[in-house]
């Protein structure tokens, strides 16, 4: 069931948020042990939320389509009164005294909070193997990672634990579980959505966004956290849109750039027959699907991981004194981090501006680009090389490849399942378009979406 | 190319290997050579302004 297939249900009294809300805590308590989606379950607090959220609707007051349906959110959003971690040992009995921007506006909108979500700690990673609070695991195959960092929120979200669940994307940590766990996550223009209350990785990279289990719930829970917020300095005041595509959304006319260079190369065959695939599906609803040559997405994603480095370290600075505290995978980068001259971070952020120039010029040849999300499919836990298109590859760097430097644009991004490769797990594709045009990419998705492009549910239970 | 390891003993850093930083290094450096003095950094700073 989608967000608003439970919220028509909800108000036509077919079920109760309190029935939606204890099905949700039945399933996290029966399937959580495995999977290690949760780090904080807040089953008592849902049903209290659910009943007030019933009450509400029997007296005329709607909040809107999320009125009433359970959520969670990574365990990097502050909740008052309930710890958040980061998915760090630094944090572990942190209680912070109020609620992330993101959470504020959830509640705004009537959803019910289940808890909060398993990640790879401190969002430095892509595995969600985390050293102190558990493996995540992928609910398509226990022994596959989820993809990360908002592992819990992509395996919380395919096994259907919850309808929705926010996520942050530095370098692609929203898009990579989402096609890594077969559901639909979307990275929001920068400054689109408050950072006000997420705990940070990197300043000018972090983006909070939603992973859901169709593009329209996605779109949904975009219309509830969008918008200004002064707390956040780097918030927009570009106007906000009814991002919901409509019911047969039309791409006919759609210019569609199909990258000649970088995001085609080394790719698992799988993955670029189910790519090539949705873009033909495209083509078949109308779009016009040409061939675009990209600017240097290498350089972007250099550029990237200069910039990450040297902030991730700054914000982690006062706490690594205490290293044992920390897992290796994440100290090596805080380590590199405080290492790099601050001439480099400069000079990477003087690159970024041109190389945003360069890639400004994409949009006067198509309105957007459609790429695949990740060149493999989930890695096994534990694996660290991945051999694709005959080269043996870091899987850090594999599975960053193709969505990192667009966290240097600033851009927003979808990626959405397209496909099952030979293994049975899933894959996903990417639809990048320029700033502020979430509504475009979220269009084109439901299209695809509509005209058949997805995957069967999750077979988990 | 910069001696990380000297510079991680400087900085009294323990670090297992120096490799990662290397690479980067490689990678990022011909990038910077050709850019010109006129190409400020993408830093968002600004004063706030009234009202915000």
């Amino acid at each position: 069931m989608t967000i608003r297939e439970a919220a028509d249900a909800l108000r036509a009294r077919r079920v109760s948020a309190v029935e939606l809300a204890a099905a949700a805590s039945a399933r996290i308590g029966r399937l959580n042990s495995t999977l290690n989606a949760f780090i904080t379950v807040t089953a008592e607090q849902a049903v209290e939320e659910a009943r007030q959220a019933d009450a509400e609707l029997a007296a005329g007051r709607d909040r809107g389509p999320l009125h009433g349906i359970p959520v969670a959110v990574k365990d990097l959003f502050l909740t008052r009164g309930v710890r958040t971690t980061n998915g760090s040992k630094v944090y572990e009995d942190y209680i912070p005294a109020l609620d992330a921007a993101v959470v504020d506006r959830l509640r705004a909108a009537g959803a019910v909070m289940l808890g909060k979500l398993n990640m790879h700690e401190m969002a430095y990673g892509i595995t969600s193997a985390n050293p102190h609070f558990g493996p995540v695991r992928n609910p398509w195959n226990l022994e596959h990672s989820p993809g990360g960092s908002s592992g819990g929120s992509g395996a919380a979200v395919a096994a259907q634990l919850v309808y929705a669940a926010m996520g942050s994307d530095t370098g692609g940590s929203i898009r990579i579980p989402a096609a890594f766990c077969g559901v639909v996550g979307l990275k929001p223009t920068y400054g689109r959505v408050s950072r006000y209350g997420a705990l940070p990785l990197a300043y000018s990279l972090d983006h909070m966004g939603p992973l859901a289990r169709s593009v329209r719930d996605a779109a949904l829970v975009l219309n509830a956290i969008a918008g200004y917020d002064r707390r956040d300095p780097t918030s927009s005041r570009h106007p906000v849109v009814d991002f919901v595509p409509d019911e047969g959304c039309s791409v006919r006319g759609l210019r569609i750039g199909f990258p000649e260079n970088f995001y085609f190369e080394r790719l698992d065959a799988g993955v670029e027959q189910s790519v090539r695939g949705a873009l033909a599906r495209a083509q078949s609803l109308g779009a016009l699907v040409k061939p675009v040559r990209v600017p240097d997405i290498a350089a972007l994603n250099t550029v990237g991981r200069v910039i990450q480095l040297a902030e991730a370290s700054a914000v982690a600075e006062p706490h690594l004194e205490h290293r044992e505290k920390f897992g290796p995978d994440v100290l090596a980068l805080f380590d590199q981090g405080r290492l790099l001259p601050a001439t480099d971070y400069i000079n990477a952020q003087r690159l970024r501006r041109k190389l945003c120039r360069e890639f400004d010029q994409v949009w006067s040849e198509v309105d957007c680009l459609i790429a695949p999300t990740t060149p493999n499919t989930a890695p096994r836990v534990g694996e660290k090389t991945l051999r694709l298109g005959g080269r043996d590859e870091d899987v850090r760097l594999a599975t960053t490849r193709l969505v990192r430097g667009i966290n240097v644009l600033g851009l927003p991004a979808l990626s959405m399942p397209c496909g099952l490769g030979a293994s049975g797990l899933p894959i996903g594709i990417q639809i990048i378009g320029p700033a502020w045009e979430e509504a475009l990419i979220l269009r084109l998705g439901a299209a695809l979406e509509d005209g058949g492009v997805g995957i069967p549910p999750c077979p988990a239970s | 190319m910069k001696d990380w390891k000297a510079m991680a003993k400087a900085s009294g850093i323990e670090i297992d290997s120096v490799e990662p930083l290397e690479v980067l290094e490689a990678a990022f450096h011909p990038l910077v050579k050709d850019l010109a003095p006129g190409v400020e950094p993408a830093t968002g700073w600004r004063l706030e302004e009234d009202g915000e």
